[in-house]
C-alpha cells in the first residue's frame, strides 16, 4: 500500500531537515509544564493563531469560517495558518516545542500524541460552562477526542467511509444498487457478478487500507485496539475471521485488485483512481471521492452507506479542534472553537464542498445535502445515514507506530503470501511491542 | 616523550628544535592585518553557518542520543540505553543497517564501473558527442521525486517496460518493488540510471590526460584496451577515488528513493538507515533514539571512508607521483 499512500517525499525531506535545524532551538524549551487542570486565561490576549492542514480548497473553507467568527467576535483577531498535510505534524511539533504553538489547532488520529504529553488543554469545564454536549451535537464521534478521562477536542469534520458505485457497470451486470441493508454475503455476491477478468474489471476496490479492514473487524465483533485501553487484539477469532473474508476477496474470489494489479494499471494507481476509470465497480472511501468523481466526465455513479456484517460499523475520516497548553487565552480559544463547530460556523465546509461537517444538525440540512457546488445527482444522505454506524478505533499515542507495524506485518498478507491467522499473530506481536495500553 | 639532549642532525631536520619553546608571533604589517580582517569577514558566513547549523545540532544530537526525548516534555537521561537497545533488541535496526550496507556496497562500485564505461565511450570522437554527453547527464538533473514516479512505472510487474523487455527474452520478471528479494536490486538499478553525474567528472579527468602518453603507448604498440588500462585508468584514479568517497557517503544516506518508492517495504526489506531515523525522530517522536541511529550511521560511514582512504595509497596515482 505504500506505493499509493506515501506522501510526497520531497516535502517530507524538507520537513525533516527543517525540524532537525529547529531541534537546536528546542533544547532550551524541552521542559514542559505538568498542569493538567484548566489553566488561567489572559483575557487581554485577543490575537489567535489557528493551524490547519490541507490545500487551497481547505484554505478557502477555513478562511470563510474564520471570517464568520470575526463578525461574531469583533474584538478578536484570528489568523489562519494553513500547513501542507505532509509537514503538518512536524511543523506543529516544532511550534509547540519552541513555545510558539497555535491558540487553536486541528488534530485527527494523532490527538493523543499531544494529549498524553500534556500539550493540550482539557476542555470539560469549558464544555459544561458553554453548554455544549458533544454526544448530542456530533453523535458517536463526540467521544473520540478524549484521553485519560478528560476531553480535549471538539469534532469539526467527520464523514463516514461510504460505498461509491458505478451505476453503468451495475446496470450492465444486472445487479441491484448497493444499500445499507447489504451484508457480507450480498456484497460478495454483487462483487462477483461485477468482476470481469476479460475486461480487467474488478467488482470492488479492496480493503487494504486500515479504515477498510478495521471496519470489517469491527463488523465482525472484533477490535484491533481495545476501546478502553487501546491494547491490541488483532488475533482474536473475530478479527481473524474478518481478515479471512478480506483475504478471500482478493485471492479466492478475486473480486478486488491486489497491489500487483494496481501497479499494472498505472503509476500511483489506487482504488480511487481505478474507480474513476471504470476499472472497479465499487469503492469504499471518504467524502473526497464526491468531488473527485464529479470531475470525471461520463462517469455515472452514486454513493450508499457501507455494507454491514454481524454488526454495523464503519470507519470515518475526521478531525477536531483543540487548544494547546501554550495558548495564552484558552477561554477565548474555546469561544472561537464553539462557534466554529456550530452549524453556522461549519456551514462553509458544506457550502464549498470541502468535507462532511461534524455537526449533525448541519449534516441533515439542505446546506449539506443539496449543495450548489455539486451538479451531479448524488445521494449525500448516505453520510448522515452512516453517522450512527461510525466506530472509531482508540486514538492511541503510538498511532504512527501502529500504522508502520501494520504496513510491515501485512505486506505479505495483501500479496497472498501469508494466511490470516499467521499474519494476525505476527501483527499482534508487533503491536504489543509498540503500544503501551493505558489503564 | 623524552627529549634528546643533543639532537642528531638527521633526526632533527624536520622538527622544531625543542618542545615547549614557541617562536614569537611576528607582528603583522598593517596591510596584512587588513587582509586577515577581510579573511575573517568573508569566511564568517560559512564559519558561523557551520557552528550554528552543523556543529551545534551535532553536539546537541550527541547529547540527545543518551536521552529519551519526545520533543515536548523534558529529555530524560538514559545513558547508553538507546545504543544498547538498537544493537541488541531492536527488531529491525540490524536488518536496516544490513540493507543500507548492501545497497551501498553494490550500488557504489557498480555505478563507478558504469560511469567509467560511459565516460570512455563518450571520450571517443563519435558523431553527436556533445548531444550524447548531455543525454547521459540529463537523468542527474531530474528531481528525485519525478525519477521515483518514472521508476514506479518502469518496475510495474506486468505492464512495466522492464519486465516486458525481460519477457521478450523469455524471462519472467519479478514484482520488483513488492518482492522482498528484488526490492533492493530495484533501488540499485534506479541508482545506476543516475550514474551520469560521475561520468561528467571522469570525462573532465580524461581531457586532462596528456596526449603524449597515448602517443608513446601507441608507438610501443599498445592496443586500445591496453591504453585504457595502463594510461587512462591510472591517470583517472584520483577522480575515481573522489567518486568512491562521495558515493559511499551519499549511498549510506539514501533517503528519498526509499521514502517515495517503497516506504521501506515490504516489511522493511528496503528500509534504510536515514528513513528509519526520520521515522523514529519525526513520526514516532523518539528524538533520542533517532539521534542514536544517526551517530551509529556516522561511525559506520567513517569506518568505510577510512577503509577507502587507507587502501587508496595502493591504487590512486597522482600525476606528480613517481612509482616504480
Amino acid at each position: 500500500m505504500s506505493l499509493t499512500s506515501s506522501p510526497f517525499p520531497r516535502r517530507g525531506l524538507l520537513a525533516g531537515m527543517g525540524a532537525a535545524g529547529a531541534a537546536l532551538g528546542l533544547a532550551a524549551c524541552g521542559s514542559g509544564s505538568d498542569a493538567a487542570a484548566t489553566p488561567e486565561s489572559d483575557e487581554s490576549h485577543t490575537e489567535f493563531v489557528m493551524t490547519v492542514w490541507g490545500g487551497e480548497a481547505d484554505k478557502a473553507a477555513y478562511q470563510a469560517r474564520i471570517d464568520l467568527a470575526k463578525e461574531k467576535f469583533p474584538d478578536y483577531t484570528i489568523t489562519l495558518q494553513l500547513i501542507p498535510s505532509e509537514n503538518y505534524e512536524q511543523k506543529v511539533q516544532t511550534m509547540i516545542s519552541s513555545k510558539t504553538g497555535p491558540d487553536i489547532m486541528q488534530v485527527a488520529e494523532n490527538v493523543n500524541v499531544y494529549a498524553s504529553k500534556k500539550q493540550l488543554v482539557p476542555i470539560d469545564d469549558y464544555l459544561s460552562q458553554g453548554g455544549l454536549d458533544l454526544e448530542s451535537t456530533f453523535g458517536p464521534v463526540g467521544a473520540n477526542y478524549a484521553w485519560d478521562g478528560a476531553t480535549y477536542g471538539v469534532p469539526d469534520r467527520s464523514g463516514a467511509m461510504v460505498l461509491y458505485y458505478n451505476k453503468d457497470l451495475f446496470d450492465e451486470a444486472g445487479v441491484d444498487y448497493p444499500s445499507a441493508d447489504w451484508d457480507w454475503d450480498a456484497f460478495l455476491d454483487a462483487a462477483k457478478k461485477l468482476t470481469d477478468p476479460a475486461k480487467g474489471q474488478f467488482g470492488f476496490g479492496g480493503v487494504g487500507w486500515w479504515p477498510q479492514w478495521f471496519s470489517l473487524v469491527a463488523q465482525n465483533g472484533g477490535n484491533v485496539l481495545d476501546p478502553e485501553t487501546g491494547a491490541p487484539g488483532v488475533n482474536s477469532p473475530e478479527a481473524v475471521e474478518a481478515l479471512q473474508f478480506a483475504y478471500d476477496l482478493y485471492f479466492t474470489h478475486k473480486v478486488a485488485p491486489t497491489s500487483v494489479d494496481y501497479s499494472n494499471m498505472g503509476p500511483d494507481m489506487g482504488a480511487d483512481g481505478a474507480f474513476q476509470q471504470g476499472l472497479v465497480a465499487m469503492n469504499a472511501t471518504g467524502f473526497w471521492g464526491v468531488g473527485g468523481n464529479a470531475a470525471i466526465e461520463g462517469l455515472n455513479w452514486d454513493i450508499a452507506p457501507f455494507f454491514h456484517g454481524a454488526q454495523q460499523a464503519v470507519s470515518a475520516f475526521g478531525s477536531a479542534l483543540v487548544i494547546p497548553t501554550a495558548a495564552k487565552n484558552p477561554q477565548g480559544s474555546f469561544e472561537i472553537i464553539q462557534f466554529l463547530t456550530s452549524a453556522e460556523g461549519q456551514a462553509p465546509i458544506a457550502d464549498k464542498g470541502q468535507d462532511v461537517p461534524a455537526n449533525l444538525e448541519l449534516q441533515e440540512s439542505d446546506t449539506f445535502l443539496d449543495p450548489e457546488w455539486l451538479e451531479a445527482d448524488v445521494d449525500l444522505q448516505a453520510f448522515p445515514d452512516s453517522a450512527d454506524m461510525i466506530f472509531t478505533p482508540k486514538f492511541i499515542p503510538e498511532w504512527n507506530e501502529m500504522q508502520k507495524a501494520i504496513e510491515d506485518a501485512m505486506a505479505s498478507f495483501w500479496l497472498g503470501e501469508s494466511d490470516a491467522q499467521a499474519t494476525a499473530d505476527d501483527l499482534q506481536g508487533r503491536l504489543e511491542r509498540v503500544i503501551k495500553p493505558s489503564k | 616523550m623524552t627529549t634528546a639532549v643533543a639532537p642528531v642532525a638527521a633526526d632533527a631536520a624536520g622538527r622544531e628544535s625543542a618542545p615547549g619553546r614557541r617562536r614569537p608571533r611576528p607582528r603583522l604589517a598593517p596591510h596584512r592585518r587588513r587582509e586577515a580582517l577581510f579573511f575573517y569577514l568573508f569566511i564568517s558566513p560559512w564559519a558561523i553557518g557551520f557552528l550554528v547549523f552543523l556543529l551545534g545540532p551535532m553536539i546537541f544530537s550527541f547529547y540527545l542520543s543518551f536521552t529519551d526525548w519526545d520533543s515536548f516534555t523534558a529529555p530524560v537521561w538514559v545513558g547508553l540505553d538507546n545504543y544498547i537497545t538498537l544493537l541488541t533488541d531492536d527488531p529491525i535496526f540490524l536488518k536496516v543497517m544490513g540493507n543500507t550496507a548492501f545497497y551501498s556496497l553494490i550500488s557504489v562500485p557498480l555505478g563507478m564501473v558504469v560511469s567509467l564505461f560511459i565516460a570512455n565511450l563518450l571520450n571517443k570522437k563519435v558523431r553527436f558527442r556533445k548531444l550524447f554527453r548531455t543525454l547521459v547527464y540529463l537523468p542527474h538533473l531530474i528531481p528525485i521525486v519525478a525519477v521515483a514516479l518514472i521508476f514506479q512505472m518502469v518496475f510495474a510487474p506486468e505492464a512495466g517496460p522492464l519486465n516486458q523487455a525481460l519477457a521478450l527474452i523469455g524471462i519472467e520478471g519479478p514484482n520488483w518493488l513488492m518482492d522482498s528479494r528484488w526490492v533492493k536490486p530495484a533501488l540499485i538499478l534506479m541508482s545506476l540510471w543516475q550514474a551520469g553525474g560521475g561520468t561528467i567528472l571522469l570525462l573532465a579527468g580524461m581531457n586532462g590526460i596528456p596526449k603524449e602518453l597515448y602517443e608513446a603507448a601507441e608507438i610501443d604498440g599498445a592496443s586500445g584496451f591496453r591504453q585504457f588500462w595502463s594510461v587512462t585508468f591510472p591517470q583517472l584514479t584520483p577522480v575515481i577515488f573522489f567518486n568512491l568517497i562521495m558515493g559511499i557517503i551519499g549511498s549510506f544516506q539514501v533517503f528519498a528513493q526509499v521514502f517515495i518508492l517503497t516506504g521501506g517495504g515490504p516489511d522493511n526489506a528496503s528500509q534504510m538507515a536515514v528513513p528509519m531515523l526520520f521515522d523514529e525522530a519525526f513520526r514516532f517522536y523518539h528524538m533520542g533514539y533517532g539521534s542514536a541511529i544517526a551517530w551509529i550511521l556516522f561511525v559506520v560511514i567513517m569506518i568505510f571512508t577510512a577503509i577507502a582512504f587507507a587502501t587508496s595509497g595502493r591504487w590512486v596515482f597522482y600525476e606528480s607521483e613517481v612509482r616504480s
